[in-house]
Order: structure tokens, then C-alpha cells, then sequence
């Protein structure tokens, strides 16, 4: 565990180090706004603790083990950062100030929720890439934590994920009908014989065909 | 002045509207579409003012034929106010079509309907706070009850301006909108900027056709922007931000007071569930057969009756005056004619539709066709579909015209040919009743029944094997079951009967007078001799049944009839066996489709395919009967 000011030098760090190089102490110390004396001082405890590769008068790079935790801030930042622009509206410093403060305190679970509801952004605000998770499965598997709604039984309730319709009309009519994100289905009915699959959502009960049941991908509630 | 109604299906809308206008409302298709709509008039303060009747639709979007209708008809007619129909029961939902049209520009005012039904359920709605959010009137109606429909006609005939209410989009998508409006010239557009710019965000391709280039291609890297950045359509964002407001609202405006009742739900249930619902279904339909039989004969005994004793004997001393054979035969036709309208249309056509419009209205033929859109899909159609067959079993002229309902002309094809061939409709139920089930038993009635029914689904299947296409799913709201309202009821059941008395009837009435012309000239008795030997070989019937045949082809429910009089007995069964009767009733069943269902065949389909499925069923009908005639050893 480390503390909430290395997490953010080894961000730092990891920021100037992104598109290769190394990081200077002057270019950290202008980022985090501090002394240059300050730098060198975190640098060397960092570098004791086996996070940075810190050599005098040329600069710091990340080792492994700072490399772990430095891509799992950024990602958190990053991920705030579209959250605040999109969601929130909040533009400039303000934006950037406020994810460098939640970046800290947000878990991971949390982290994993925001990128799904965000749907994957591959792109912080400012163009730059968020990095992958490390959770070890790959995207694609994560979102599968999801179920499709024909996966589901009689009496589940699950709220919409995302839809998965190639076909344009067909996903405005599936959204015109209140299947957005977000929304709560529960499953009443599933008729026998390849019958279509009758939901409540909004107090309003639909019939609908298998097919499109399988382009929305549920949150099991 | 003109006001037009828009909201969600289900909601009440028609019902509103019939009560706002009254009589002398007229259907419509929209030009090159199969969508209907209704306009009215209503009376106000000594003006009078057009009503509207839009499709039902959950947006203005513009994915669906009806949504594509409901749209150019509020651009085309530009009417002084939208009445935005909800249903308040489920507020929520209802009003994101509410806030399109506000953003669209319209000046609305809200229908809170079926404000009983919320009351009854133990909420309430804060009307004020609703009307201040939105900027708009909203005036509590019971469409069904007539509650509130004079204040609903008086706020919309005064409104002038428009609401400011705004959905705030999430500040993304609203850049996006600030940037495009900018690009867009106001007097370029009937509507505000912020819509047209929503539109060319959502690729609405209409406006995308009427803007600038620029601002189109503007519009087009945002929308991919935006789905790399968010891997999501920008739609779904924006349909997300709608409901997501309408939620906000909903949790403001509604009071949850007491418990909510669920009264309706287990019934509902039962419906929906194979093993009780299919009984519950067959139950309706004996139900349904049972009534036709009962009131309908009934019904017909007495207005045959009636209508012989008070015209006949005058309308023989009218013809009697007649000089020419000719004169005579088209003078009977005309008899003939009134007398099979009094037979046939208003007791079985008539009881029929109203009791379609019940069923339809209470909610549950919606929860039949969700029952049966499995086994229908296996016949390449939807469950969907069930309701032009059910309507065929009256008349096939409305059933044909039904099919419209259905998505693709494929699947209107394959449905329209199933119902003309399989479907045995009122006239050809009275054959089959008239000759089997009178002299051959109550078996051998059911075995045609039981042969058509295979025929249908074997029919069905082949068609689907060979004209490859994939039905579109269902997707369909399941309204509450409801009590249906007399009026609408009434409306649905005039509709349909003006259909069969438009179309139909005519071609019938020059059908039987041709027809009594030739016999008068005894042309028709000519063809006896000469296709004597092919009934007999193929069919195994006498030749005098041609003429009941070709008789079928322009008046079916006469046929009978023709036949009695050709054996100049109406004791059939002198004349054939039960066997033969079978062959006859099938053959006459399957036959081809009488004029006016020819008719209006080359109109919905053209020439090509009506002639096809009308030489596809003679074949398949001289196929069977051959069929049964060497089965049956006649």
C-alpha cells in the first residue's frame, strides 16, 4: 500500500514516461507544483522501495512494480476525467483537479462499474489512452458479466447494459420502447415454442421476439 | 384551425378522438403507406375545427412506417396545437414522446388520460407541477368517460406559444447541439435548430437530406466521435437522457398514496401462460362460434324473413312488368342481392366485427397473438397475423386489407394467399354448415375444418420453405385488459363493414346480376353438358355442381342456394352422398377467392401475384377434391 502522494508522482511519472523516455525531475516538479528538492527527495524513497529507477541528474523511470500501481491511478484519472466531461459537464482545471482528488479513494469494484457504464472509453478527455485494466480477462469477457435478456429466467430482474443491435431502426425502436441503459426488465413470461419473451419495464408489459432479446444484455439485478 | 393527436398505442388516443369529434370521420391511407389515420371535425365556439388522429407511435423518430406517418403529417399539416395523449397510469414512459414533440417546436398541451384508473391504483398526479416543469397545460381527461374532453378542446383551441422546456442532453451531446445549430440557418427550418441538430445527430434521414453539406459531415464525425470515445451509439445516449428525465419527473409529479392494486394480474396471466391460455382461447373462439351461430341465425331468420314478406310480392309485380328475359334476370339479381346483405352481412358480418372489436379492444387478442408468435414464426409469419385470419373467418375483403398491419409484402403475400385459400370465410362457413353439417353430420363438417386447418399449416409452411425472408420479431406492449368502450367498438366495427360495403359489395351486386342475366338467357346451364364428364372423372360429382362452381366465384354464399334450385330440391341429400357433399364442401372452400376478394388482391398485390394464388387454389382445390374423391372411393 502506498500513500496517496506516491500514488500520484508515480502517476506523474508515469504521464511523462508514457510515449517512452524518462521523466525529469524539473518536468515532475513543474507538473506536481512543488520544489525540484522535493522531487529528488520522493524520487529516492520511491526508487529504496523498488517503484522507479531513479538515476541523479537524468531522470526517473517506472519499475514493475511502480508501473502496476502508476497505470491503475491513471486509469482510475483517466476514467474520471470522461466521467466529470461527459456525465457531469465539467470542463478545464476543475475537471482535472477533481479526478486527481477521487482518483484515490475510488475502489476498484468501483472503477470496474464506471468503465462499464462509461462502456469501455478507450480515450481520456484529452485524447490520451486510458490504460487496460489489469484484471486479467479481457474486455470482452468482462462485459459478459452481463447476461442476455433470453438468458434469463422467469422472475429475474435485471437492468439493461447495453445493446448490442447492429441494425439502427431496430435499436431506436428497442430504445423508443424504454430499453435504455439503466433501465429495470423484469422477465414475466417466456412462451414455450420459440414464443416471444413478455417483460415488465416501466409498470408497461412487452412481448417481445426472441431476437431481440438477445440484443439486450442484462445486469443481473 | 386544426389540432392533431399524438401519443403512445394503448394510451387512449382513438377513444379521445371520438370523442372529441363525433361523426363523420374519415380513414386515410398516407400517401404511398399502409398506415391509416383519422380526421375529424369538432365544434367550438361556433368554429369548426380539424382533428387529427396520428398514429400511435413511441417517437417521432422516424424508424417505423407509422412513426414516419406521424411525422410528416405534423410537418405537412403544421397543425396550431398538438394534443400529446399520455396515459398517466404510466407517465413515465409517455412522456418522452411528449418531449420530442415540445422540442420539435409544436405547441402542446398534455392529455393526462385515464386519470381514473391512476386514482383507482392509489396514486395522484400534482397537475400544477407537472404543467410548471413543462410549461405546458395538462388537463386530466377520461376518454372513455367523456371526462374532461371540453376542457381539453377549450385549452388547446386558445394556446398560443410555446413551451421553453428543454431535456438537458449530457453536456457532450449538448456541445455537439451548440456546434451544429451553429452551422444551420433558423429560416432554412421549420423547426427549432436544436431539433434539427438532435436529427442530424441521430441521422434522421430526412433532415439529413435537407441540411447543409457541411453541417452534415460536421454531424457525422461527431456521431463517430462519439462511438469511439464511448462505444455506444450517440441514440442510445440521447434516448437514455429522455427517459432519464422522464423519470425525474414521473418521481416528482406522481404520489405513491396506499397500496397499488393489482386486480387484473392474475387473469392477465392466465391468458399468457400455454397451458391455461390455450384452453381460455379455444374456450373464446367456441364462445365467439357459438354467438354467430345463435344470433346471427337468428338474426338472419328474421330479417330474411321480414325483408320476403314486405318486398317480395311487390317485386314480383315490378318484374312481371318487365318485358325482356334480361331486364327480369338483372331485376332479380338486385333482389337476390339485398336479400344476401340481409342474410349474411348484418347478421354474421356485422355480429362478427363487434365481436373482433371487443376482443380487440379488451386487450386480449394482443396476449393471443403473443401466445401463438412461436408456432406462427414455423409458418414464416408473426403472431401478428392471427388477426386478419380471425378477420377472414367474416368476409376476406377486410381480411386482405388487414394484412397491412404486417411488416413486409412478403409477409402480407403469404398471409393474404393462407386466408384466401384456407380460411373459410362467412359464406363459405354457410356451405359447409349448409350441405355437410346439415346432411352428412357434424363429423364430416368438422373434417373439412380439420383438412383446411392442415391445409393452412402445411400451406403456410411450404410458402415460408419457398419464399425466403425472415419474419421481423414481435414487438409489442401488452395493454392492461380493459373494459372496451361502446364507441370505439362501434367505429372499429363500421370501419370494417364500410370496407366490405365499399369494396365488396358492389362487385357482388354486378356479380349476381350478370349472373341472373346469363341464367336468364340459360348460358350458364350450357356449360353443364360440356364439363359433366370432368366433374364426374375428376371429382366424382355431378356435372350440375359446376354451375354451383362458377357461381362460387361471384357470389359464394349464394352457391347453396343455386345448387337447390339447379336439383330443384332442397333436400340435397337426394342428390349426393355425404361423400360427395364432403368433396363439394372442400372444393367450394378452397375454390378460388371470390371477385371482390380478387379485387382487392390485384389492388393491395397487383396483377401478377393475385393471379398466381387465384391459379394456385383452383389447382390445389381440383387436386384435393380429386384427392378426396379417390379416398372416399366415389
Amino acid at each position: 500500500m502506498v500513500t496517496e502522494i506516491a500514488e500520484q508522482y508515480l502517476k506523474v511519472v508515469y504521464n511523462l514516461t508514457e510515449e517512452g523516455g524518462v521523466a525529469k525531475t524539473s518536468d515532475i516538479a513543474k507538473a506536481m507544483d512543488v520544489a525540484p528538492a522535493s522531487v529528488t527527495e520522493m524520487m529516492q524513497k520511491l526508487s529504496r522501495q523498488g517503484y522507479v529507477k531513479h538515476e541523479r541528474y537524468h531522470g526517473a523511470t517506472l519499475k514493475p512494480k511502480g508501473l502496476k500501481i502508476a497505470r491503475q491511478v491513471t486509469r482510475k484519472h483517466r476514467l474520471l476525467e470522461r466521467f466529470l466531461n461527459d456525465l457531469c459537464g465539467i470542463r478545464g482545471k476543475a475537471r482535472h483537479d477533481q479526478a486527481c482528488m477521487m482518483e484515490h479513494v475510488l475502489t476498484d469494484d468501483a472503477e470496474r462499474q464506471l468503465c462499464r457504464m462509461l462502456n469501455r472509453p478507450s480515450e481520456c478527455p484529452h485524447g490520451k489512452l486510458i490504460p487496460k485494466c489489469e484484471r486479467g480477462i479481457a474486455c470482452e469477457k468482462c462485459t459478459n458479466d452481463t447476461v442476455r435478456l433470453v438468458d434469463l429466467g422467469e422472475g429475474d430482474v435485471g437492468k439493461v447494459s447495453h445493446l448490442a443491435s447492429k441494425d439502427r431502426e431496430e435499436l431506436c425502436r428497442i430504445l423508443a420502447m424504454g430499453f435504455v441503459p439503466g433501465s429495470e426488465v423484469r422477465v414475466e413470461k417466456k412462451v414455450p415454442m420459440g414464443g416471444p419473451i413478455i417483460v415488465s419495464l416501466k409498470g408497461t408489459k412487452i412481448a417481445l421476439a426472441r431476437e431481440i432479446g438477445s440484443a439486450l444484455h442484462m445486469v443481473r439485478a | 384551425m386544426e389540432i392533431a393527436l399524438a401519443g403512445n398505442p394503448n394510451v387512449g388516443k382513438s377513444a379521445l378522438f371520438s370523442r372529441l369529434t363525433g361523426v363523420g370521420v374519415i380513414s386515410s391511407n398516407y400517401p404511398g403507406t399502409t398506415v391509416e389515420f383519422f380526421e375529424g371535425r369538432a365544434k367550438f365556439m361556433g368554429t369548426t375545427i380539424t382533428v387529427i388522429d396520428l398514429p400511435g407511435t413511441y417517437s417521432l423518430a422516424g424508424n417505423t412506417d407509422d412513426e414516419r406517418v406521424a411525422t410528416n403529417l405534423l410537418f405537412e399539416r403544421r397543425p396550431d396545437t398538438v394534443i400529446a395523449v399520455l396515459d398517466t397510469t404510466r407517465l413515465e414512459r409517455n412522456l418522452v414522446l411528449l418531449f420530442e414533440l415540445i422540442e420539435s417546436g409544436y405547441n402542446v398541451v398534455a392529455s393526462l388520460n385515464m386519470f381514473d384508473a391512476m386514482r383507482k391504483s392509489g396514486r395522484d398526479v400534482d397537475v400544477a407541477r407537472l404543467e410548471r416543469i413543462l410549461m405546458i397545460p395538462a388537463i386530466p381527461t377520461v376518454a372513455t368517460k367523456s371526462e374532461g374532453i371540453d376542457s381539453l378542446l377549450f385549452t388547446s383551441a386558445q394556446l398560443r406559444g410555446k413551451s421553453k422546456f428543454k431535456v438537458r442532453y449530457d453536456s457532450h451531446i449538448e456541445g455537439m447541439i451548440r456546434e451544429l445549430s451553429g452551422m444551420l440557418r433558423q429560416d432554412d427550418w421549420q423547426m427549432p435548430l436544436r431539433a434539427v441538430s438532435l436529427r442530424l445527430l441521430t441521422g434522421d434521414k430526412r433532415v439529413v437530406e435537407k441540411a447543409d453539406p457541411a453541417a452534415v459531415k460536421a454531424s457525422e464525425t461527431m456521431r463517430d466521435r462519439f462511438l469511439n470515445e464511448h462505444g455506444e451509439d450517440i441514440v442510445v445516449h440521447i434516448e437514455r437522457d429522455r427517459f432519464g428525465e422522464a423519470g425525474r419527473i414521473a418521481n416528482e409529479v406522481v404520489g405513491e398514496s396506499g397500496a397499488r392494486k393489482k386486480k387484473e394480474g392474475l387473469v392477465s396471466d392466465l391468458t399468457l401462460k400455454p397451458a391455461t391460455g390455450i384452453p381460455i382461447l379455444i374456450a373464446v373462439l367456441a364462445a365467439v362460434f357459438l354467438v354467430l351461430v345463435f344470433v346471427g341465425g337468428a338474426l338472419e331468420g328474421f330479417l330474411v324473413g321480414a325483408y320476403t314478406d314486405a318486398v317480395r310480392d311487390p317485386f314480383d309485380d315490378f318484374k312481371d312488368g318487365l318485358s325482356s328475359d334480361i331486364a327480369k334476370g338483372a331485376a332479380e339479381g338486385l333482389y337476390l342481392s339485398v336479400m344476401a346483405m340481409l342474410a349474411l352481412v348484418i347478421p354474421y358480418i356485422l355480429v362478427f366485427y363487434i365481436m373482433l372489436a371487443l376482443l380487440e379492444d379488451t386487450g386480449y387478442l394482443v396476449r393471443v397473438v403473443s401466445l401463438l408468435d412461436g408456432v406462427m414464426h414455423r409458418l414464416g409469419l408473426h403472431g401478428r397475423a392471427i388477426i386478419p385470419m380471425v378477420v377472414g373467418f367474416g368476409c376476406n375483403v377486410p381480411a386482405i386489407l388487414a394484412t397491412r398491419a404486417m411488416g413486409s409484402k412478403r409477409e402480407r403475400l403469404i398471409l393474404a394467399t393462407l386466408i384466401t385459400i384456407a380460411v373459410p370465410c362467412s359464406a363459405q362457413t354457410a356451405i359447409i354448415i349448409g350441405t355437410v353439417g346439415n346432411y352428412a353430420g357434424v363429423t364430416w363438417a368438422l373434417a373439412i375444418y380439420l383438412v383446411l386447418g392442415a391445409t393452412l399449416v402445411l400451406l403456410g409452411f411450404v410458402l415460408h420453405k419457398t419464399i425466403k425472408f425472415e419474419p421481423t420479431g414481435l414487438f409489442v406492449e401488452i395493454p392492461d385488459l380493459r373494459t372496451p368502450s361502446a364507441a370505439e367498438v362501434l367505429k372499429k366495427t363500421y370501419l370494417r363493414i364500410k370496407e366490405f360495403l365499399t369494396i365488396a359489395f358492389p362487385l357482388l351486386l354486378a356479380g349476381s346480376i350478370v349472373l341472373e342475366m346469363l341464367m336468364a338467357e340459360g348460358i350458364l346451364q350450357q356449360l353443364v353438358a360440356p364439363s359433366e364428364e370432368f366433374m364426374m372423372v375428376v371429382l366424382g360429382l355431378p356435372g350440375l355442381t359446376v354451375v354451383a362452381l362458377i357461381f362460387g366465384i361471384l357470389r359464394k354464399e349464394m352457391a347453396l342456394q343455386m345448387l337447390m334450385v339447379l336439383f330443384g330440391t332442397s333436400n340435397l341429400a337426394l342428390h349426393l352422398s355425404s361423400e360427395q357433399m364432403f368433396t363439394f364442401a372442400l372444393v367450394m372452400a378452397v375454390f378460388m377467392p371470390c371477385l371482390a376478394a380478387f379485387a382487392v388482391m390485384v389492388k393491395e398485390f397487383g396483377v401478377r401475384s393475385t393471379a398466381l394464388v387465384t391459379a394456385g387454389s383452383i389447382t390445389l382445390a381440383i387436386i384435393m377434391g380429386a384427392a378426396s374423391k379417390v379416398l372416399l372411393n366415389l
